[in-house]
This record gives structure tokens, sequence and C-alpha cells, in this order.
């Protein structure tokens, strides 16, 4: 025996130790129990492929729609810089506006 | 009783898994270690190995957990399931059996918190202490029957611990990680239970 008498020992305590494990030794056959979860297990998906597809599954969903959110802001960034604003007129528009002035005044002049 | 040391003063079941002496990995590690790799590709007779080899002890640790020996075997089967579907979480450089006994522990704790309080511990009630048998059962069967009460007193965190320690021979280290508690909570709680637990071995002691 090399247990000590005190509980500040470091080292297992044998004698405690083998009493323990009779008291709290399984009355039921060891072999039932061994069959019985190998029978649960066998009841589970074989390979953890399943288990792996499932949880790439959730994280392509994830990606999925990580990725939309990122393509829904760049094309909407995009249509707004492309659509005309109030503030900034088409420079463009104005010059066309100033050149049909004169044509105007030709119709007038001659009658049509 | 089928026993053996393994040097370190540990008695150990002859067929159980041997306790690492250090900190580098032992050959039983290592082997777990193989099994597992297996196990998680699919081999159900590497993971069947792990079942023979672990059950002892999966089934002694939920017990110290849960007392009622069928809600063990319940708990520890949930437990080996839960491991084998948690295979792919399990880091091959730690020993194996740590991990596992944290599974077990869970297992047990959640089991024992979904169930309903029972009126009395499931033990054989004549053979503890008063009971109406002792004269028609061994005395060490008696001495069992009180320790297991005793056992059963004892908080629940403490009981694990000591049960890991003494009977498991799970370093303090271990037992920390098993249980997620620090280190200096392990010694203190195996410190308390043995002072309860070895009063009740001087009866023992007389008897062998």
């Amino acid at each position: 025996m090399t247990e000590s008498n005190t509980p500040f020992d470091h080292r297992p305590d044998t004698r405690l130790g083998a009493a323990l494990r009779e008291a709290l030794a399984a009355p039921g056959d060891r072999a039932v129990f061994v069959a019985r979860v190998l029978a649960g297990a066998a009841r589970q998906p074989a390979h953890p492929v399943e288990h792996l597809l499932a949880r790439w599954a959730v994280r392509g969903i994830v990606a999925a729609a990580a990725a939309a959110f990122v393509a829904g802001l760049v094309i909407g960034r995009g249509r707004a810089s492309t659509e005309p604003s109030v503030s900034d007129p088409d420079p463009g528009a104005m010059i066309a506006d100033v050149q049909a002035e004169p044509n105007m005044l030709l119709v007038t002049a001659t009658g049509r | 009783m089928d026993l053996a040391s393994d040097g370190r003063g540990v008695v150990k079941m002859a067929t159980e898994p041997q306790r690492p002496t250090g900190d580098a990995r032992n050959p039983q590690e290592v082997e777990d270690a193989s099994l597992v790799a297996r196990a998680r590709s699919g081999d159900r007779e590497a993971f069947g190995v792990l079942v023979d080899r672990y059950a002892d002890q999966a089934r002694r640790v939920a017990r110290a957990v849960l007392q009622d020996p069928d809600d063990a075997d319940d708990a520890a089967q949930d437990a080996f399931l839960a491991a084998l579907v948690k295979l792919e979480q399990y880091d091959s450089a730690r020993p194996f059996g740590p991990w596992l006994m944290r599974i077990v522990a869970n297992a047990a704790t959640d089991r024992r918190r979904r169930r309903k309080v029972r009126t009395a511990v499931s033990l054989d009630e004549g053979l503890v202490a008063g009971g109406a048998r002792p004269d028609v059962v061994a005395e060490r069967e008696v001495l069992l029957g009180r320790l297991r009460v005793a056992l059963a007193e004892l908080p629940e965190r403490r009981r694990m611990a000591v049960v890991l320690f003494d009977v498991e021979g799970y370093s303090h280290a271990e037992i920390a990680k098993v249980l997620g508690i620090p280190e200096g909570t392990v010694r203190s709680e195996v410190f308390h239970a043995r002072r309860k637990l070895r009063a009740l071995l001087a009866d023992w002691r007389d008897d062998g």
C-alpha cells in the first residue's frame, strides 16, 4: 500500500480507489452494455460525411446570404452613381436649350 | 479482484487503459488516437474497441454522478454515442480519456437534471447502515453500501473529482479540464472527499 494517511497527498489513494471502484462497479453485464452502445452506434450514420454536409450546408447558406448582400450593395451603388440627380444638371441639355432659341426665331420669321 | 498496478500506485483493472506516467503520450494514447482516426473514417470496429476499452470507466464516472446503475448506463451510452458524433472535434494530440470523460460527465449531469427527483438513492437499502438485512449479507457488502451512500452525499463535483483521481487515476490537471474548473479547486475537492470517505475505510481496514 502506498497511500498516505493525509487527504493532502497528491498521489492516488489505492485503498480508497479500490473500494470506490468496487462500490461503483456496474451490476449489469459489461458485454451487454458494450453491445448496446454498438447497436446505438449502428443506427447512426456510418460515415461522418452526413454530419460534415450538414455543417457545410449551414456555412453555405450563410456564405450565400453574405454574397447576396454584398452583390446588392454593389449593384445599388452602381445604379445610384449612373442616375442623374436634381442637383447635378446635365450640361449637354443646357447647351441644347440655348441652341434651340435661334431655331425658334427662324421658324417665327419664316412664318412656318 | 482483477486488479493490477501501473507502477505509480494506481490500481487498475487489467483490461482497462493505463494512465500516462508523464507528459509524453504513452502507447495506449497513441493507439487511442489511431483508433479514433479509424473511427472518424467510419470504421465501426475501431469505435467498438474504444467502447470496450472505456466502458467500465465511463459507467463508473456516470454512476458517481447518478448513483442509479441503470441511469448511469444510459448516460454512459449517451456519452459514447455523442462522442461518436463529435469525433471530428477531438484533438488527437491530446489524450482521449479525459476528452471522453468530459462527455460522460456532461451526459450524466444532463440526465440528472432532466430526471425527476427520486425519493431515495437507488442503492441496496438493506446494505445501508441500519438497514434490515445486514445480518444476511457480507460485512463487506455493508461497507460498500455505506461507501455508496457517503459518496452520494458528497456534492457532485467533489464526487467526480475523487472518482476520477483515486479510481481512474487521472491527474489534477486532466480532471480540471474534464470538470472545467481550476486545478487548485480539483485538489480541494479531492481533499474534502477523501476526508469524508476515508473515515469509512477504518472499518474496511479492520475487515481486511
